[in-house]
C-alpha cells in the first residue's frame, strides 16, 4: 500500500453514498420481506391470534395491584358470571386450572386404584394419562362416532370395575361432537355409579346444536359433569383457566375437584374480562370458523381424503395414498404445519386446524400441491 | 413504570445530528503505534501550518498586496491601476490560500484518524474565527496605543 493510499483508506464516504447505500439496503429488505411466506401453523388446536388488549389490560391491572396475596379462593365473581351464562346456580360451577386439570382431578376421585376409566379413542390423550395417575386402567374403545354409545355400553358391561367415561364432544382430534340425544341415551343406559366426564372444551365451535345441550341434561342426570375451557374459542390457553359443572346434588364432588389454593386471580381477572367485554370476540372467532370449516371439509374431500364431519375446529383427515406423517412432511415443506396422526392415535390421518379464509385458500393449495 | 432505557416517548427518533459515527467503504488498516505516533506529530504540524496561513491572511498577505498596488502605481503613474493590481492580488492570494486551507484541512482529517483518533469534522472554520479575533485584537492594540493615529485621538481629546 503506497503512502497515500495508507491514508485515503480513512476518508468517510459522503452522506450522499451513505443514503444510497441504506436506500439499497431499505428496497433489498422490502424485497426479501415480500418474498419471504410465514409459517401456517395448522398443527395447534388453539386459537392463534394474540388475546384481545382488554384481556391483556385487566391482567395487568390485578398484577400491578397485588400479586403478594393469596387469591380468593372460590372466584366468586367469575364464577357468578358463569353461572348466569349457563343458567346454573353457582354452586354447582367450580373453577379450575384448565379443564384437563379438572378432569384429572374427577378421575383421581371417581376412581380407586385398579378400576376402570372409558375413553373412545382417537381421543384426547390425557385421559389414558388421568387413568394412570389415578392408579386405575384407561379402557380405549376404538371406532367412529355413530354407534359409539353402543359401543361404550357393551364396553362398560363387559369390562369388570367401569367407574367412569371420559369423552370429548367435540371430539380431539376428530372433531367429531357425540349429539344430546345419544349422550341422554348413555346416560340412561348406563349402570349406577358409572359417572360421564364430558370434556366440551372445543363446543363453542359446534354448530349441529346449541352448546348448551348437554348442561341442560344436568338437571336428570346426577352422574354427568360437564368440563368448559378458556383455553380454545377464548384463545387463553396460557392463563391455565377451566371450569366444571354438575347436577343439583354435585355439590360434594365438585368440592373435591376444586384447586386447594383456588385459581390464579390473573387467571380470574383474564377470563372475567373476557366474559365482560369480549363476548363479541367469541362470536366472530366462532363465525369464522363456522364459515370456514365447511370450505376446508369440502375441498379436502374433493381431493381424496376421508374427513369426518368436525364440529371442532379443526379437521380430522386422511388420503387412502398417503400417510398422516407423509402428508405432514409435504406440507410442512410449503410452510404449512399439520398435526400427524401418529401420536394422535391413527398413522392414516391428520389434524388439520381452521384459522381464517386466507388460511384455507393457502391450506387447500398446498394440500393439492403435495399430492 | 418504564424500565426501557431507549423508550424515550418519541422524543428523540433517530440519532443526534452531527453524532453520526464515520462510515469507511472498507474497515482501514492501522499503523502500528510508532506511526500512529508519528501521523499525530504531522496532524500538529498542519494544525500549525493551517494556523500560519489564516494569519497571513489578516496582516502579510493585505499588506504585501498593497505594496504590489504601490509599486504599480509608482511605475505607470495610475492610481487605478495601482488600485486595480492590489485587489486582484488580494482576491487571488485570499483565495488561493483559503483552497490551500481546505485542502491542508481535509489531508489532517485524516492524519488525525490515521492517528488514532475519532476526528469527524476539520478545524479549518474555528481556526480561521479565533485567528480573526487575535489578529483584530493585535490591530486594535496597535491601532490604539503603539503607533497608528488612535495615539493622536486619544492625546488631542486630553488636551482639548
Amino acid at each position: 500500500m503506497g503512502l497515500l493510499d495508507y491514508y485515503r483508506q480513512f476518508e468517510g464516504m459522503s452522506e450522499e453514498e451513505v443514503n444510497e447505500g441504506l436506500r439499497e439496503e431499505a428496497a433489498e429488505r422490502r424485497r426479501k420481506a415480500l418474498t419471504r411466506v410465514e409459517t401456517l401453523d395448522l398443527s395447534l388446536t388453539t386459537w392463534p391470534e394474540l388475546p384481545h388488549p382488554r384481556i391483556v389490560s385487566a391482567i395487568t391491572f390485578v398484577a400491578r395491584r397485588g400479586l403478594h396475596r393469596y387469591p380468593e379462593l372460590r372466584g366468586s365473581d367469575l364464577r357468578g358470571v358463569l353461572a348466569e351464562r349457563h343458567g346454573v346456580d353457582p354452586e354447582r360451577l367450580i373453577l379450575g386450572n384448565g379443564a384437563a386439570d379438572l378432569l384429572s382431578a374427577a378421575t383421581r376421585a371417581l376412581i380407586e386404584p385398579g378400576q376402570q376409566l372409558l375413553t373412545r379413542w382417537p381421543s384426547y390423550p390425557l385421559y389414558p394419562i388421568m387413568a394412570r395417575r389415578a392408579h386405575g386402567l384407561a379402557v380405549r374403545v376404538p371406532g367412529p362416532i355413530d354407534g359409539c354409545v353402543d359401543a361404550l355400553l357393551e364396553a362398560v358391561a363387559r369390562e369388570p370395575d367401569v367407574r367412569a367415561i371420559a369423552l370429548a364432544s367435540p371430539n380431539d382430534p376428530t372433531g367429531e361432537l357425540l349429539g344430546a340425544a345419544e349422550l341422554q341415551r348413555l346416560l340412561e343406559q348406563l349402570p349406577e355409579g358409572v359417572a360421564v366426564l364430558l370434556d366440551e372444551s372445543l363446543v363453542d365451535f359446534a354448530d349441529a346444536q346449541p352448546s348448551s345441550s348437554s348442561i341442560e341434561l344436568l338437571e336428570q342426570h346426577q352422574r354427568l359433569l360437564v368440563f368448559r375451557s378458556f383455553s380454545k374459542a377464548w384463545g387463553l390457553a396460557g392463563l391455565r383457566i377451566g371450569y366444571a359443572i354438575g347436577g343439583p346434588s354435585s355439590g360434594e364432588l365438585l368440592a373435591e375437584l376444586a384447586p386447594d389454593l383456588g385459581v390464579s386471580e390473573i387467571s380470574q381477572a383474564g377470563a372475567y374480562a373476557a366474559l365482560h367485554s369480549c363476548s363479541d370476540l367469541l362470536e366472530r372467532r366462532v363465525e369464522t370458523i363456522w364459515k370456514e370449516r365447511p370450505r376446508v371439509i369440502d375441498g379436502l374431500r374433493r381431493l381424496g381424503f376421508d374427513v369426518t364431519d368436525s364440529q371442532a375446529n379443526f379437521v380430522w383427515a386422511a388420503h387412502p395414498a398417503l400417510q398422516g406423517g407423509e402428508l405432514a412432511a409435504r406440507l410442512a415443506r410449503a410452510g404449512v404445519l399439520v398435526a400427524a396422526g401418529d401420536a394422535l392415535g391413527e398413522p392414516q390421518h391428520a389434524r388439520i386446524a381452521i384459522h381464517s379464509k386466507a388460511a384455507t385458500d393457502r391450506l387447500l393449495s398446498a394440500v393439492q400441491k403435495a399430492l | 413504570m418504564r424500565s426501557d432505557p431507549s423508550d424515550n416517548g418519541g422524543l428523540f427518533v433517530g440519532r443526534r445530528p452531527g453524532t453520526a459515527p464515520v462510515r469507511f467503504r472498507s474497515l482501514p488498516q492501522r499503523g502500528s503505534d510508532v506511526r500512529q505516533r508519528i501521523d499525530g506529530s504531522i496532524a500538529s504540524f498542519m494544525l500549525a501550518g493551517i494556523t500560519l496561513l489564516c494569519l497571513l491572511c489578516w496582516g502579510p498577505i493585505p499588506l504585501a498586496c498593497l505594496w504590489l498596488g504601490s509599486q504599480a502605481n509608482y511605475l505607470t503613474g495610475s492610481v487605478s491601476l495601482g488600485i486595480l493590481v492590489s485587489f486582484a492580488g488580494l482576491f487571488a492570494l485570499l483565495f488561493g490560500a483559503l483552497a490551500l486551507m481546505k485542502r491542508i484541512d481535509g489531508a489532517w482529517i485524516l492524519v488525525r484518524r490515521a492517528a488514532g483518533h475519532d476526528q469527524r469534522a476539520g478545524v479549518l472554520g474555528r481556526i480561521f474565527a479565533a485567528t480573526a479575533v487575535v489578529c483584530a485584537l493585535g490591530f486594535l492594540l496597535w491601532f490604539l496605543v503603539i503607533h497608528g493615529p488612535g495615539t493622536g485621538l486619544v492625546t488631542r481629546g486630553n488636551g482639548s
